[in-house]
């Protein structure tokens, strides 16, 4: 039964398809078996590496799972060739977070609502039509 | 914009996140995890499938079958934590499924 379960919880067929085209030599094809297989072994690794890296996080006596920990994981489990790979990634995405944290403080630091702010920018729209209103009526 | 596009993360890493959580002892996991997880999916299986091409071409074969996977996992010492999945299938040259020699 919880076999099932399991089975929807598998990666979707046509991006494994797409990684493999990109991989697979030319001249060479892919049975579906085998890309089936493959997905298997992939859900494995998944399996694999969280496990381990979730050993490691409670070692630390830390709740969630981070990036440090996978690298550990990896490390462990003798992936350690792929840990160059993993930190660029894990760099990228502090700082795509640190752009867009700029960019969210920029709006908190106006120190207005959304309801306040909007009412000002009503306020300038009608005096700047005020102002065209006046001018149009001296010419 | 600052964002790389060098690297785009392929798998859905929501997927990603459930497929870690069935495990019952996994608890939190932090947002750039599941990405992570997924890069290091794609050099998996980058790995996987180039030690399997090895052996269909060892063999002067044109497509790459369970067998050949099959036999680049059990000659490869990373890859001994698949040896349970890999069991089932049958071995190249033996009697394997029909579809194996198609």
């Amino acid at each position: 039964m919880a076999d099932s379960m399991d089975d929807e919880l598998s990666l979707p067929k046509a991006t494994v398809q797409k990684v493999i085209s990109e991989i697979l030599p030319k001249d060479l094809a892919f049975a579906k078996e085998t890309r089936d297989l493959l997905i298997e072994c992939c859900v494995e690794f998944i399996h694999l590496i969280s496990s381990e890296a979730n050993e490691i996080c409670e070692k630390e006596a830390k709740k969630t799972i981070a990036a440090e920990h996978v690298v550990s994981a990896l490390e462990q489990l003798g992936f350690g060739e792929y840990v160059e790979e993993i930190q660029k990634v894990a760099q990228e995405h502090k700082e795509q977070q640190k752009s867009r944290e700029k960019k969210q403080s920029k709006f908190d630091q106006s120190g207005k609502t959304p309801e306040e702010l909007q009412a000002m920018q009503e306020e300038l729209l009608r005096k700047a039509r005020e102002r065209y209103e006046t001018n149009a009526e001296l010419q | 914009m600052a964002a790389s596009k060098a690297y785009k993360t392929k798998f859905p890493v929501a997927r990603i996140k459930k497929i870690m959580q069935a495990d019952e002892d996994v608890g939190k996991v932090a947002q750039v995890t599941p990405i992570v997880i997924s890069r290091a999916l794609e050099l998996f299986m980058q790995q996987i499938i180039l030690a399997s091409t090895a052996k269909t071409r060892e063999r002067g074969a044109k497509r790459v079958t369970v067998g050949h996977m099959k036999q680049a996992v059990m000659e490869t010492e990373m890859f001994d934590f698949l040896e349970e999945i890999v069991g089932r299938v049958g071995d190249v040259g033996g009697e394997g499924s029909p579809k194996e020699e198609e």
